[in-house]
């Protein structure tokens, strides 16, 4: 098999150890290798779209055992032989968008995650930026959706109650040949049809970004990025499905798959087994996984984890989006750049970087991270302060090694359609990936499928009484006074806002829920003054005793039962 | 519109109550301000005795020395609870200020403002601690107010980091409920506690005290299941391999921030040193009609100290009048970390002139010499000084000129 000997060829030159295979119009590399950049650049060197359907790196690292993926502790039969057409497993931006789209039609849609919310993964651990796309290599599925779900924002986000704000992007930089390469991405702008490129620079520039290092005189403008609160919109298209109909099921894994021929007939979950006509794979960084379960694995992940950092709204030194010009950006590539970025919050959001990991769910951060986040950012804005950094997260992105998006029906088993290798700008694209994904579910089920004729893609927002005005702020106290209760001081939300919170079309009763869906935490003391009455909140609202309330779902409770009782006076 | 006050005091812990009780004194129409439903502030959690020792001569428990303020309040102050200030604006000889409670939006007009909105705890991530952020990881302050207010105990085996006086009285508190206190790390050489604490809280119950160390990593993906220690050099870096000390709480009592976000709004200027205004002596701010006092100016360790910078604040605001003062700043030696007030009106000089400062390290022996334009007006020696405890100092008379307060070290004196 000349392609195979080919394959073998390239790789045998670097990593003789690793023998080369063809499976089913894949490659496939088996060894094992001491380090895991080694693996990945094994994976790479394999991947040729032309003659493969994709890489399968079967590549194990030395002196290693994966994880076993973090599962919920449930266990019952509530999906037991449920009346499931489509299960959508991942409840990521892409798998609520999903659903979201589906529920105009008249179909029993199951959108099935393993964790306690929706929007536990890359969908709350990004950027949110609304990419303009033009890093993005022509002619790819990242380009066609990335593009499209670009300029679908406003309208989603209006039907969806979400804020976005089309910010533009500036990407600085001072060195003369840059410029002089620039009009390349302006070409590029064009030829992709990406509206509002072209240049920035001196007193105007100055007065758009003041906290910029002076010595960036030059920035090459994209007005149609923007940005957008990443879990407000994934917990917007999950709230906006559930109320058209689509079943939500929270800490639920998807743990194997019965096939008949070529179909899947049976999905067992920790809580029960089901026949779905149609499985949608939305499962990010396990989306190979759940594709071996279905028999249908032609692509490998390679996870890679990126940290950022949200600074105070006090330490807020950028209007938009800021970046630096790649060719500034060393080696690390695999990030669009990343940068400094205001957030539709008002905070300052910096970062992230790139690190290969062979752990799925490698969420935690290292103090590396931080250092290098803040010695690259701080060049493009000096005065940034590190004690007003009030938190830091990381997400584990989920590329193929063929680093594109994979939106397609199986290639060896019917019923399943994939929306994998969901890396950035996964998020700008997801409402196209989203329509993609429902023309391919249609056609997987084929016959007629009748609307749901109630279908009402608009969703009402939680009131941000913060942001009202005197007169219209009283009204709603008038009319319910919780709103006029502060309970997080940092960021002005009142009770009424949590108790909305916890009144939404599916309700997740934890206190990082609360926090993601209301804000209340989310500022400087993190939650330190209000967490208690946030519990105390959930606890009267949910009518669950306030040791059962949980950070984020069982296992994480946050107290553990009662003080001794007073003996006299203490 | 609701009336124009004298005064508007905002926040009701022992600062804004001192401040609200002067006022009754003085017979100021004023209005106390509290976003909590009940007056008291944090002393509301503080069940432990020691509080009103240089004030009221007694040892108090928390509440006890806030319901002595209470009762010290009159008609002549408007007690609005339950009340946020939102937001607030520099008018005529004034500022108004927007306000919200479950009855509506309230706008208020006032003279002056006394800001006595206490400090917030800083956080394991404002301290670059890294790893997971699983349920168990608590500030202290709000480990006690689940344990003291609300009656609900917060871990089985609990590692405090931070030897500040709230870790330690944690630490106590923890082990008297049946948690098990694996031991308090601090990062700096030498406990950041008063030494009667450390006796009392950790020595009483065998808790170690181990310097030099602090928490890096925390691991558990729900709950906290242990944590990374290190070693730190001279530069406070982790050095050498860390130890993982399995617990599934960990109390952070690692400083305090004064909260300024209303005197931000109106441009007041802060000091660095202590995060919170820079004051004249009658603890008025760089604005005009604005003043500061208790945690909100600088993180004290004595409420009785708390009272008094807010009787100083509330006497001053009460008979202003808008007239410009004349500032001059008062200098400090290097070895002093921060000294309040920071400035001196000439125009406004009073009888006793109160001043609070911290040394930069431990001293053993020294003295405090302060000059009036060169003229020596007071001296003190201390057999030690240390970061933890605040010293106070009243210059007694009038002093107008440029003063300049000098610790100086004994030769041959404890490390810096
Ligand atoms: C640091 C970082 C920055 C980024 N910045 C941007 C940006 O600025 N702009 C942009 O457009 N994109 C950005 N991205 C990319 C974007 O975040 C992702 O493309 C997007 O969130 C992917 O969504 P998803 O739904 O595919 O995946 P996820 O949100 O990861 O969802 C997958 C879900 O599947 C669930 N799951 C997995 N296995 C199972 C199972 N067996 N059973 C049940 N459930 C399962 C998981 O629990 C998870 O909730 C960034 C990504 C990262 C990591
Ligand atoms: C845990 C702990 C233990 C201590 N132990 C001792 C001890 O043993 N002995 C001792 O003498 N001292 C002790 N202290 C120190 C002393 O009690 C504090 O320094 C003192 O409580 C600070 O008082 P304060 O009035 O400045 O702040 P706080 O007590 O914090 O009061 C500020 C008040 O302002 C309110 N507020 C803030 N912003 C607004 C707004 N925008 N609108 C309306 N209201 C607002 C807050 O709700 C709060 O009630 C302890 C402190 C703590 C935290």
């Amino acid at each position: 098999m000349p392609s195979v000997a080919k394959t073998q060829a390239i790789i045998s030159k670097v990593y003789p150890q690793i023998r080369v295979s063809e499976r089913r119009g894949c490659v496939r590399l088996e060894g094992t290798l001491d380090r895991w950049e080694d693996i990945v650049e094994a994976g790479r060197m394999a991947v040729d779209r032309k003659r493969w359907h994709g890489v399968l790196n079967d590549i194990t690292l030395k002196d290693y055992e994966e994880p076993p993926i973090s599962a919920p502790a449930e266990r019952d039969t509530s999906l037991e032989n449920a009346d499931v057409d489509v299960l959508i497993i991942g409840a990521g931006v892409i798998g609520c968008a999903v659903a979201r789209e589906l529920s105009k039609w008249k179909l029993k849609v199951l959108l099935a995650d393993k964790e306690s919310d929706v929007a536990m993964h890359a969908s709350s651990r990004n950027d949110g930026v609304v990419h303009p796309c033009i890093d993005v290599k022509m002619r790819s599925a990242k380009m066609t959706y990335g593009r499209a779900g670009n300029r679908m924002f406003d309208g989603v986000c209006k039907d969806l109650g979400v804020s976005f704000e089309r910010c533009g992007q500036y990407v600085f930089t001072d060195k003369w040949w840059v410029v002089a390469a620039s009009p390349i991405y302006i070409l590029k702008a064009l030829i992709c049809k990406i509206p509002n490129a072209g240049y920035a620079w001196g007193k105007k520039l100055r007065a758009l970004e003041p906290h910029v290092d002076p010595k960036y005189k030059v920035a090459i403008k994209f007005g149609s990025a923007g940005i957008v609160c990443p879990y407000g919109l994934t917990i917007a298209y999950a709230e906006n499905a559930v109320a058209n109909g689509a079943r939500l099921s929270l800490n639920t894994i998807v743990e194997g798959m019965e096939l008949t021929g070529e179909r899947i007939t049976r999905v067992f979950t920790n809580r029960g087994a089901f026949r779905p006509r149609v499985v949608v794979n939305c499962a990010g960084t396990y989306s190979d996984k759940v594709a071996e379960m279905a028999n249908d694995r032609f692509f490998t992940v390679h996870p890679r984890r990126g940290t950022n950092l949200i600074f105070d709204t006090k330490e807020r030194r950028s209007n938009s989006a800021l970046g630096v010009a790649l060719s500034d950006a060393s080696k690390s590539a695999h990030t669009k750049g990343g940068g400094v970025i205001k957030t539709v919050d008002g905070n300052m959001l910096v970062g992230p970087d790139a690190h290969e990991t062979p752990d799925r769910e490698d969420v935690g951060t290292y103090a590396e991270s931080i250092d290098a986040v803040i010695a690259k950012h701080s060049k493009l804005v000096p005065q940034m302060k590190r004690g007003q950094i009030i938190t830091y997260f990381t997400g584990v992105r989920a590329p193929v090694y063929e680093e594109d998006f994979i939106v397609s029906s199986g290639k060896f088993t019917k019923n399943i359609v994939h929306a994998a290798g969901i890396q950035s700008p996964g998020l700008t694209a997801a409402p196209a990936i989203a329509l993609g994904i429902e023309r391919l579910v249609l056609g997987v089920l084929g016959g007629k499928i009748d609307k749901n004729e109630s279908f009402n893609p608009k969703r009402e927002p939680i009131p941000a009484t913060r942001g009202m005005d005197v007169g219209e702020r009283g009204e709603y106290i008038k009319k319910n006074p919780d709103f006029g209760e502060i309970v997080c001081r940092c960021e002005e939300i009142s009770k009424g806002e949590i108790i909305a919170a916890l009144n939404a079309p599916f309700v997740v009763p934890t206190v990082d829920a609360v926090k993601r869906r209301a804000r209340a935490g989310m500022g400087r003391c993190q939650g330190a003054f209000c967490s208690p009455n946030v519990m105390k909140i959930i606890s009267e609202t949910c009518k669950i005793p306030l040791d059962g309330v949980t950070k984020s779902g069982s296992g994480s409770e946050i107290l553990c039962g009662d003080i001794k009782p007073a003996e006299g006076k203490r | 519109m609701e009336k124009r006050y004298k005064v508007v005091i905002i926040g009701g812990g022992p600062a804004g109550l001192a401040a609200a009780a002067e006022c009754a004194r003085l017979n100021v129409k004023n209005m106390l301000i509290e976003r909590e439903p009940v007056l008291g502030g944090i002393l509301k959690q503080c069940i432990h005795d020691g509080f009103g020792i240089i004030r009221f001569g007694e040892k108090l428990s928390g509440p006890e020395y806030a319901e002595r303020y209470i009762d010290m309040l009159t008609a002549g102050t408007d007690v609005r609870l339950s009340e946020f200030v939102t937001g607030i604006k520099k008018i005529e000889r004034g500022f108004e200020l927007t306000s919200v409670s479950p009855c509506g939006v309230k706008i208020t007009e006032t003279d002056t403002i006394v800001l006595a909105t206490g400090c917030r705890e800083r956080t394991s991530r404002q301290v670059g601690i890294t790893g997971d952020f699983p349920a168990g990881v608590f500030t202290a302050g709000t480990a006690q107010y689940y344990t003291n207010v609300l009656g609900k105990r917060v871990g089985k085996k609990a590692v405090i980091l931070g030897s500040g006086d709230i870790g330690l009285i944690m630490a106590r508190r923890l082990t008297l409920e049946g948690t098990e206190v694996k031991a308090v790390y601090e990062i700096k050489p030498t406990p950041s506690g008063l030494n009667r604490n450390i006796q009392q809280c950790l020595n009483d119950f065998n808790i170690p005290l181990i310097l030099g160390h602090t928490v890096t990593r925390l691991f558990g993906k729900k709950r906290l299941e242990a944590v990374e220690v290190s070693a730190v050099d001279g530069r406070l870096n982790p050095i050498g391999r860390p130890e993982r000390v399995e617990c599934d709480t960990l109390i952070l009592s690692v400083g305090l921030i004064p909260e300024n976000e209303i005197a931000e709004k109106l441009g007041v200027e802060l000091s660095p040193a202590t995060k919170g205004a820079l004051v004249d002596q009658s603890m008025m701010t760089s604005v005009p009609g604005v003043f500061a006092c208790g945690n909100a100016l600088h993180v004290n360790d004595l409420a009785d100290y708390v009272s008094e910078s807010a009787v100083t604040a509330a006497a001053a605001a009460a008979v202003f009048d808008y007239e410009r003062p004349e500032l001059t700043d008062v200098e400090y030696s290097d070895n002093m970390l921060y000294l309040v007030p920071q400035r001196l009106d000439g125009k406004r000089a009073a009888e006793n002139t109160i001043f609070y400062f911290r040394s930069r390290g431990d001293i053993s022996e020294c003295r405090l010499t302060v000059t009036d334009n060169g003229r020596e007006i007071f001296k003190r020696s201390y057999m030690a000084l240390r970061p933890p405890e605040m010293e106070r100092v009243v210059l007694k008379g009038a002093v107008r000129g440029r003063l300049k307060f000098t610790l100086d070290e004994k030769s041959g004196g404890g490390e810096k």
